[in-house]
């Protein structure tokens, strides 16, 4: 097992290293081959490693493997280790698994890019950090997998980097990750100052026993860990504009993988959770408004794959609120069967936007369901599963979340209703998505597509700014791919909208199936919550139908909106202006930070090189010092010939001087 | 085979002399020959290096007995990896120096590169107070020397600073040095040497604090720390570039070392009353430094700013006056070195592709020149202190100390280390990525370049993967230099003695 799971690490990590080392060398399509081949063997040793695992007795599922003492020194055990149980290989499975696909997916989609090489080595680079992060046995490591992935995500969303907007996003990205970073590093000092171990094992046996000033504490810093990594409230804004990224990242990155790290985070930690329970309501939460806040922002975007990233930053606000109110199955099961429906709903977009030429605007899109049908089916099961429609996945595991949050009672009906609430919205929005970008009169690029003729943009516009671009390397190339002709597209959304029809039968209503509940359970062994929140058959039968009825009707007002009546949208817009300016304006989100974070730095900077540099250090400090001097320095304007020994000679000079004052005292 | 630490020192002069005397053509040659043996020479006194030993490779020889000074150097935990660092430094910009050319002088510059090399080596190994107090002073001629026959414009401006603000600060170390032996010897006969020092006891507590304060301030200067940092600018950028890259890369850290190796044994009472003060220069250094690089447009003050930062974290490390926060400075030290000398030639690089060195100049640097735009993002991530690199290492035993120590600054301290992702990230998107400048012409790395940036990134690299390699090494001396002002006056003279002689008391 041991072989397995180091494997696991080393094959992405060899397929990065392959593919940039060898950017001259591999023709063709070899780099997207050998950097698929890596990701697949490595599913294919976390499948065998999980096989090793489920030979063990239940109570032995957790086996921890140390590689070498990494910065150990005076009672910090920092030390490389893995940690092999059934949360880190559910993770793992889903990354991997989703990553395979995605990388199948970009052999075609990426082709014509100049940049081919590159992608696949980020693309597997981003694979090794997620699988350190989740693979990681101590805090350290876990840091460690945390900041890869934020530098993976930078350098994938700036991947097109002559483009300003680009590189700005990724700035913005990384750095609001670095925070992130933080608040887990300041969050291990609390844990760790009690508990004197980094090691998650050691930490957690000691949970019960930690002062609760400081677990909470601790516990909330993590909690800006996970906000910043899985755009939670305020720490969201990086997503939508990490949306300038190729649509492959925004499918695996951005919206299946390292996005959900702070769902895990949360449940990996429940020992520290359940004992801080403030800590575990401020994410439960935040995670409810993320999760309205970020649906009403997508009903109002026009970016195609930004309405996709709202509505990622409100799912995810759907898993955080899970995991951290106790409901760690149903969060993680969610967390399995959104990767799969959105991974395809943004892969489908890739297509859209591939048929569009790069255009991402959904007001130049409409009528594109006959021009792709394949695509169409895709975005349609993608979003039924979404919308939380039976008997989709996103149906099942949406509605154990809510049911969960019932039973918990108290003020948890609170989150239970917001949970509705969004499921409406979720519907909505979703479709209003698909009905603009499918249904209507067919733009050009559909009546085109529909002749059999794949539109190529002959100008090159960046689609946030509008600017012209060339098309060096850099930027996509002047080949577009869209899924109805390449079987590594159309292969990769096959088996996602299988995952995302199905993969409900894991884990069905009334104990039906538990397959999700029954792995991850020797992983949760001694919890308050798992297993112990269990909503009658007459809670969870209500569930089901509310939630079904509430997709259903979002539907049917997203059609009656921008099918029946294509007028009815300007009407609602200008009935509710204020609440549009509010939802349009991203409820003012990067304003404030603007205000409150950016300026003030820039500011101080500013004062600093312009004002204090300059009149204090400059003007007094060492203007003061030099007129002392004043004599001297004329001399040394002359130094080529030969002042400057003079100096080193007074240098000298004025040592002894001070010797002998002292030689003479004593 | 032994060790001698007297031939590693002169090796880099020596050569220098060789190749001053040999001609113009062999100069730069014979110098990296001579840089490259000391290297050579140092890899092996790492890997005999005992790693819980104590002093080791003691040279002892009388040197100005008048004075109660001996020629006595050795290697312990503190110097060992720095003395690694220097010799990497020397040899790879002895190397930039040597391919580059251009120096109309080359036998002039090799020397003094040789000397300066020698007597940073010098200041390292010296284990006498006296000795340590020559070589400090003796390394800030050569680089006067190498500004002002070979920098840039503003050169002379450049050395009048430099030299007056040093001089001020080395002044203040010798009448400190020499009125600490003094009030040390009491009734004995003076000496210079560390371990009759720590033998001898610490003074009184009035004389500590004011002899550490004198101390601090030369260290504090020859780093520099806000607000000491007004030679900064302009020596920054009136050094030849491989000048500056050792300039930035090693001396700082003698600096650093200064302080550990001087100021916690020998004045634990006065390090202890100024813990908060000098906490507070460091959090200032942090603040200040990160602002001004994430605002300047010059490249070179990018990184002179950024290292004004990086010097905060280490002497942060190093006051949290905790053994993992002092672990975690030594690394850093070793790191920020690392990370600085291939940072600055591939700036250098850069400004030569740009024709200025204005990062509104630049941009698009990683188009026909992947392989240089990849070395500069692991160089740039590895300053930032990205987890998984070494300098995250050391950063996080520095804030770890630190957060033990003094709550509140471990926790503003953390802007710190957001801001350096700022002003990394937007050098290196302004540089290569972004839309070209005008004058931008993306070339890639020739494989001269790349003969010397490579094997610098690839040791970035591999301490990343294994910094416990210097911090075991390290373990011992940290240990008890942090121990002599934690345990108290009386008990700190033994922890001093037993760092010295290596034995159990």
């Amino acid at each position: 097992m041991q072989t397995f799971a180091w494997l696991i690490l080393a094959l992405p990590l060899a397929g990065s290293l392959i593919t940039a080392l060898g950017y001259k060398l591999w023709p063709g399509r070899l780099p997207g081959v050998i950097g698929t081949v890596a990701i697949a063997a490595a599913f294919v040793c976390t499948v065998l490693t999980l096989i090793k695992l489920q030979d063990l007795d239940p109570e032995h599922r957790q086996v921890l493997f140390v590689g070498w003492d990494y910065a150990a020194t005076f009672g910090v055990d920092a030390e490389i280790s893995i940690l092999i149980d059934p949360l880190s290989l559910f993770m793992a499975l889903v990354v991997t698994g989703v990553s395979t696909l995605i990388h199948l997916y970009s052999i075609s989609y990426m082709w014509s890019d100049k940049g081919y090489a590159r992608f696949f080595s980020y693309l597997n680079f981003f694979v090794v950090s997620m699988l350190v992060l989740v693979l990681a046995g101590n805090f350290l490591l876990l840091i460690v997998g945390w900041a890869f992935v934020g530098a993976a995500s930078y350098l994938l969303i700036s991947f097109w980097y002559r483009r300003t907007t680009a590189t700005r996003a990724g700035i913005k990205a990384f750095v609001i990750n670095v925070v992130g970073d933080i608040g887990l590093i300041l969050g291990t000092y609390f844990i760790f100052r009690n508990s004197g171990t980094l090691d998650f094992f050691g930490t957690f046996q000691q949970a019960g026993s930690l002062p609760e000033g400081d677990l909470t504490a601790g516990c909330i810093l993590l909690l800006v860990g996970a906000f910043a990594k899985s755009a939670q409230i305020p720490l969201h804004t990086w997503l939508p504009d990490a949306m300038e990224g190729p649509t492959p990242v925004s499918a695996l990155i951005h919206a299946a993988t390292m996005v959900t790290a702070g769902v895990y985070l949360i449940a990996r930690m429940w020992p520290l959770f359940e004992h801080a329970p403030a800590a575990a309501d401020v994410g439960a939460v935040i995670g409810a408004i993320t999760l309205l806040v970020a649906a009403t922002i997508g009903l109002v975007v026009t970016d195609l794959k930004r309405v996709i990233a709202y509505s990622t930053m409100s799912q995810i606000g759907y898993m955080i609120m899970a995991v951290s109110a106790g409901a760690y199955a149903a969060g993680l099961f969610h967390l399995m069967t959104h990767a799969f429906f959105k991974a395809l709903l943004f892969m489908a977009a890739g297509s859209v936007i591939a048929a569009m030429a790069g255009e991402q605007n959904l007001d130049r899109m409409g009528g594109f369901r006959k021009a792709m049908p394949f695509t169409f089916a895709c975005f349609v099961i993608g979003g039924l599963s979404l919308s939380g429609v039976p008997p989709f996945s996103g149906f099942f595991s949406k509605d154990e979340i809510i049911a969960l949050m019932g039973e918990r009672g108290g003020w948890h009906w609170i989150l239970f209703v917001a949970g509705y609430v969004g499921s409406f919205i979720t519907a909505v929005y979703t479709w209003r998505m698909i009905f603009r970008a499918f249904w209507g009169e067919p733009v050009a690029e559909a009546l085109e597509l529909q002749r059999g003729h794949l539109h190529h943009a002959e100008v090159h516009r960046n689609p946030a700014t509008g600017e012209e671009e060339d098309t060096d390397v850099g930027f996509p190339g002047s080949e577009h791919h869209i899924a109805e002709r390449e079987w590594p597209m159309k292969g990769a959304m096959i088996v996602l909208a299988v995952g995302a029809t199905a993969l409900g039968v894991l884990q069905l209503p009334f104990h039906t199936t538990d397959v999700v509940d029954n792995f991850l359970e020797p992983t949760f062994r001694g919890s308050k919550y798992f297993g112990a929140l269990d909503p009658s058959d007459g809670f969870t039968t209500i569930g089901l139908v509310i939630g079904a009825v509430l997709g259903v009707a979002g539907i049917a007002i997203a059609y009656r909106i921008w099918v029946q009546k294509p007028g009815t949208s300007a009407r609602v817009q200008a009935r509710f202006a204020g609440l549009h300016r509010l939802f349009a304006n991203k409820w003012y989100f990067d304003d404030l930070i603007d205000v409150v974070v950016v300026r003030p730095f820039g500011w101080f900077g500013r004062f600093g090189q312009q004002t204090f540099e300059r009149v204090f250090v400059q003007g007094t400090l060492v203007g003061g010092t030099t007129s002392i001097v004043r004599a001297g320095s004329a001399a040394v304007r002359a130094m080529q010939s030969g002042l400057l020994r003079a100096y080193a000679a007074l240098l000298v000079l004025g040592a002894l001087v001070v010797v002998f004052y002292f030689l003479a005292q004593s | 085979m032994t060790i001698h630490l007297s031939l590693l020192l002169w090796l880099p002069t020596i050569a220098g002399l060789i190749g001053a005397l040999l001609g113009r053509r062999q100069a730069g040659g014979v110098a990296l020959v001579g840089a490259a043996l000391a290297l050579a020479y140092a890899i092996v006194a790492v890997t005999r290096f005992k790693s819980g030993g104590g002093l080791q490779f003691v040279t002892d020889e009388p040197w100005i007995s008048a004075l109660g000074t001996r020629w006595k150097l050795g290697a312990d935990g503190l110097n060992l990896f720095l003395v690694l660092l220097t010799t990497v430094s020397f040899t790879a910009s002895t190397a930039w120096a040597a391919r580059k050319g251009g120096y109309d002088r080359p036998r002039v510059f090799f020397f003094w590169m040789g000397l300066a090399h020698s007597a940073v080596l010098g200041a390292l190994l010296a284990q006498d107070l006296l000795l340590f107090t020559v070589f400090f002073d003796l390394m800030l001629v050569p680089f006067l020397f190498l500004t002002g026959m070979f920098g840039g414009e503003d050169r002379v401006r450049a050395v009048v600073r430099l030299f007056i603000y040093t001089l001020v600060g080395s002044l203040l170390m010798l009448a400190a040095a020499i009125a600490f032996a003094v009030l040390a010897a009491g009734d004995q006969p003076i000496s210079f040497v560390f371990s009759d020092l720590a033998a001898r006891g610490p003074i009184a507590n009035g004389s500590q604090n004011w002899i550490f304060l004198c101390f601090a301030a030369a260290f504090l200067i020859k780093m520099p720390a806000f607000p000491f940092q007004g030679w900064m600018p302009d020596g920054y950028l009136n050094m030849p570039l491989p000048v500056l890259a050792v300039f930035s890369g090693v001396l700082s850290k003698v600096a650093a070392y200064g302080f550990l190796k001087i100021c916690l044994p020998f004045f634990p009472h006065a390090s202890a009353h100024f813990q908060t003060l000098v906490l507070l220069i460091a959090l200032a250094s942090i603040l200040y430094g990160s602002a001004m690089a994430f605002t300047t447009t010059n490249t070179r003050l990018v990184l002179g700013y950024s290292s004004v930062a990086q010097l905060g974290f280490i002497v942060l490390g190093i006051f949290s006056l905790r053994p993992e926060g002092a672990q975690g400075a030594l690394l850093q030290a070793v790191n920020h070195g690392l990370v600085v000398v291939p940072a600055f030639f591939i700036v250098g690089l850069l400004a030569a592709r740009a024709g200025s060195d204005d990062l509104r100049d630049m941009g698009a640097g990683a188009l026909r020149a992947p392989v240089l735009a990849a070395l500069f993002l692991v160089v740039a991530l590895a300053t930032l202190a990205m987890p998984g690199s070494s300098n995250f290492a050391g950063e996080f035993l520095i804030l770890l100390g630190v957060f033990r120590a003094k709550i509140v600054i471990a926790i503003v301290a953390f802007a710190g280390v957001a801001m350096a992702s700022v002003y990394m990230l937007r050098m290196f998107i302004r540089a290569v990525h972004n839309p070209a400048g005008a004058g931008m012409e993306s070339l890639e790395l020739s494989a001269g370049d790349g003969l010397i940036l490579v094997p610098l990134v690839l040791t970035i690299v591999a301490l990343a993967l294994y910094p416990q390699v210097a911090l075991v090494r390290s373990e011992r001396a940290v240990g008890a230099a942090v121990a002599a002002v934690g345990t108290g006056p009386v008990q700190s003279a033994t922890a001093a003695r037993l760092a010295e002689s290596g034995g159990a008391p």
